[in-house]
């Protein structure tokens, strides 16, 4: 039997702020589609997509204009959030927000994250924390906690050769010109939807004029962590929250 | 219109100012802090975007967001923070984006001092960013030509959406002269076909250079140095000077001109048959013009304040039909119009 | 082609770059091509400051010389340091207050004057810069302190331009010093 499906009737549909037909590459299990769609539709809730500028990073977000139904530019790496930067100030009318991976925000962009908080950007900034670098086959990197095994740290991580994890959240809080920093996690329904909550506050900043909006966002990487999509949500939970809290840092 | 004496720093400030830019953001380094200094004055009181920025590199990524916006935006620097800078002038040109650079040359290599010098050369007019690309450097020698060519600057980076290079050193950045501040004298190119406005009833667009297809990359780097072929046939520039009966014609960039001038004068007053030619596009190198001159001269000088590095797009140039021959330093006072004048004399006498 | 260059040399704080603005701005306005060139910089930390001006009848031919026509030196260091650098036959204004009256080379001109002393009597210490300036005008005869007056109206901001009468006064102080008659030291 043929039904027809009228608005009203409808549980799921994509984002207006995500390209029609988007297939996105990531692996299976991999957490960024979620957030990618999460950004979608707050952009969509919030009526936006038409005076959005997105900032792509390098990594496996790197492709960020492929799915998002919004201009967009590339930066390179690690510098999304001083091309962000240069976006707003130069078109203050304008949404901005960039997406970045945990090496790309943290590590090799860190001065420029942390500089772009600390002068109160208008600017949301999504940071995906997966504890390792993806893209490039699972090295270890900033976010790499104590003890994990990756391609770069064999042994697992130990203070004496990598030294410590940063947490990006609770630094970015620390930051003046921050108006809200976050954290959240994509590993359960519940948390998909706090998570959302989060990102739209990160929004909402921005266009209140607040500054600085970040939602640090723990993601899976079950290629790298060489786990099935259910195991890398269970590390998530087991391994994750206890050195990444879940909640908000400064608002 | 009456002349106001004005210090090359500054000049380029308000003439970027003139010429429109909507942004500029900079980090200090010596000698080209006085550019930074006046946009942190001038540009908030024009309600323009003036950022103080965490580094060169942010500085330079800054002004690649606001030019993916359409807005005209700019940075200045020197030497090794130019260095700094090479990766997103990279993307910059492959993206293909409207920036301009103002490079004020102090003496190399690393952090070698603030004194003038013209080393970056190969820094300005080859670049360190990796893959096939190329960035329009426009070489002042005067503060007059500072105000002027960083007009031009502003035109040529919209009209061929390249980045431009203006080289300047420190001598010029520091020197006050006598200078006259016209209006901006371009027609304002139009970005409303590629510039990110926010997609208001339209596809969204996105600029980036990640192309992962071979043959679509291929492409594109065709397509830029289909442009480049443009820029080089249309934008060659140049001064030059008593070159027509000359049996030794000088070739120099810059700031130099000014000493080099002067020895053609007094040399010529000795009878000697001596010209200058000064290259005022680095890129695109005015080829051409060099190309007619090596039919009609004996003999090419090139004098640099570097160990030589603008000596080998003249060579290229000439490709054999003259000598080329070389005298430069890397730093100190600029060359003495005594001592080019003893070059000339020998090289003359050298036959 | 009648070209020439002035170097002002002292400490910083002596207001050394601001005299050779002000002298470059008066040959400006005699007509002059010109041009201004300041140490800069590191270089300027403790020690001294200098600047040099060149004027031309014609385009300037070089920023930065060999040599110099006219030299100030308002302390004794820059004395030390600018000495040699004097064309045959040129000037040195010095300031006796902080130099030491010594006439190393006897190819040269010396025109020593207390112009801090002077300052001081002129009620600011500051305005030395100004008077060497009223010296320079007189024998070097590059332009009048007419000029140099109008200039300083050019140069200094509109909060300091209560300060033109004592700047004029200081210019004609300058102008009106007699030399002290050489004598060999």
């Amino acid at each position: 039997m043929q039904t027809e499906t009228r608005n009203e009737n409808l549980i799921f549909k994509i984002p207006k702020s995500l390209k029609e037909g988007t297939k996105f590459p990531f692996c299976p299990g991999c957490d960024h589609g979620v957030a990618v769609r999460l950004v979608a539709e707050i952009l969509d809730e919030f009526n936006l997509r038409e005076k959005t500028i997105a900032v792509s990073s390098i990594g496996c977000s790197v492709m960020l204009y492929d799915w998002v139904n919004t201009d967009c530019v590339e930066a390179p790496h690690g510098r999304a959030l001083a091309a962000a930067t240069g976006v707003k100030r130069t078109n203050t009318d304008k949404c901005v927000f960039t997406y970045q991976g945990d090496g790309d925000f943290a590590s090799i962009g860190l001065a420029e994250s942390m500089h772009a908080a600390l002068r109160g950007e208008n600017i949301t900034a999504i940071c995906i924390n997966n504890t390792t670098y993806g893209m490039t086959g699972g090295q270890a990197g900033p976010t790499t906690i104590m003890g994990q095994v990756t391609t770069t740290s064999p042994t697992g991580r130990n203070k004496e050769y990598y030294g410590y994890p940063i947490k990006i959240a609770e630094q970015i809080a620390l930051c003046e010109g921050t108006a809200f920093a976050a954290r959240g996690s994509l590993d359960t329904v519940l948390n998909i939807r706090k998570t959302k909550e989060l990102i739209k506050k990160a929004f909402e900043v921005q266009l209140q004029g607040l500054g600085f909006g970040f939602v640090e966002i723990l993601s899976s990487c079950p290629t790298n962590w060489r786990m099935t999509p259910q195991e890398s949500h269970e590390r998530i939970r087991k391994e994750l929250f206890s050195v990444y809290p879940l909640g908000v840092y400064k608002e | 219109m009456t002349k106001k004496l004005t210090k090359g720093n500054y000049a380029i400030a308000q003439a970027a100012i003139n010429a429109g830019c909507d942004g500029y953001f900079g980090y200090p380094v010596t000698p080209q802090n006085e550019i930074g200094e006046y946009m942190s004055k001038k540009m908030p009181k024009l309600k323009r975007a003036y950022i103080s920025a965490e580094s060169e590199i942010g500085a330079i990524n800054m002004v690649l967001g606001a030019c993916s916006t359409g807005k005209k935006a700019m940075t200045s620097s020197s030497s090794m923070a130019i260095a700094l800078m090479q990766e997103a002038l990279c993307y910059i040109a492959a993206d293909e984006l409207p920036a301009v650079l103002v490079s004020v040359m102090r003496a190399g290599p690393a952090l070698g001092y603030i004194y003038p010098a013209q080393g970056d050369y190969n820094q300005a007019v080859t670049g360190g960013g990796n893959g096939d690309y190329r960035i329009i450097v426009l070489a002042p020698s005067t503060v007059q030509e500072c105000i002027d060519l960083t007009y031009k600057s502003f035109y040529l980076a919209q009209k061929y959406r390249n980045p431009v290079t203006l080289l300047a050193d420190g001598l010029l950045g520091q020197m006050m002269e006598p200078v006259e501040f016209k209006d901006y004298p371009y027609p304002e190119i139009p970005n409303d076909d590629w510039a990110l406005t926010g997609a208001k009833n339209r596809e969204p667009r996105a600029i980036y250079s990640l192309e992962a297809k071979e043959e679509v990359l291929e492409k594109r780097v065709n397509l830029l140095f289909e442009k480049y072929k443009v820029i080089e046939e249309n934008e060659q520039d140049f001064e030059e000077y008593l070159t027509q009966d000359a049996e030794l014609i000088v070739t120099c960039f810059g700031s130099l001109a000014r000493n080099v001038k002067s020895a053609v004068n007094e040399c010529r007053k000795q009878g000697l048959k001596v010209g200058m030619l000064r290259p005022i596009t680095l890129y695109p190198f005015p080829v051409y013009k060099i190309q007619e001159l090596a039919k009609k001269t004996k003999k090419i000088l090139v004098i640099e304040m570097n160990m030589g590095q603008m000596v080998r797009d003249v060579q290229l140039a000439v490709n054999g039909k003259v000598p080329v021959k070389f005298f430069g330093k890397a730093v100190g006072k600029w060359i003495e119009v005594e001592t080019i004048c003893e070059k000339i004399k020998k090289e003359i006498g050298n036959g | 082609m009648t070209e020439s260059s002035v170097i002002i040399a002292g400490f910083g704080g002596q207001g050394i770059l601001l005299a050779g603005e002000v002298l470059a701005n008066a040959l400006m306005l005699d007509g002059k091509d010109v041009t201004w060139y300041p140490c800069y910089g590191a270089e300027m930390r403790g020690g001294t400051v200098n600047c040099e001006v060149v004027a031309s009848d014609d385009e300037v031919s070089s920023v930065n010389k060999k040599e110099a026509d006219f030299i100030i030196a308002l302390n004794q260091l820059s004395f030390e340091k600018f000495l040699p650098k004097l064309k045959k036959g040129g000037w040195i204004i010095a300031n006796s207050s902080l130099v030491k009256e010594l006439r190393s080379r006897i190819d040269v001109n010396y025109f020593f004057a207390p112009i801090t002393h002077l300052a001081n009597e002129l009620g600011e210490i500051r305005i030395s810069n100004i008077i060497s300036l009223g010296i320079l005008s007189k024998i070097g005869k590059l332009t009048s302190i007419e000029t140099l007056h109008k200039a300083l109206d050019m140069v200094l901001p509109e909060h300091k331009k209560n300060l033109l009468p004592l700047n004029l006064e200081a210019l004609e102080t300058g102008f009106n010093l007699q030399p002290v008659p050489v004598t060999v030291g």
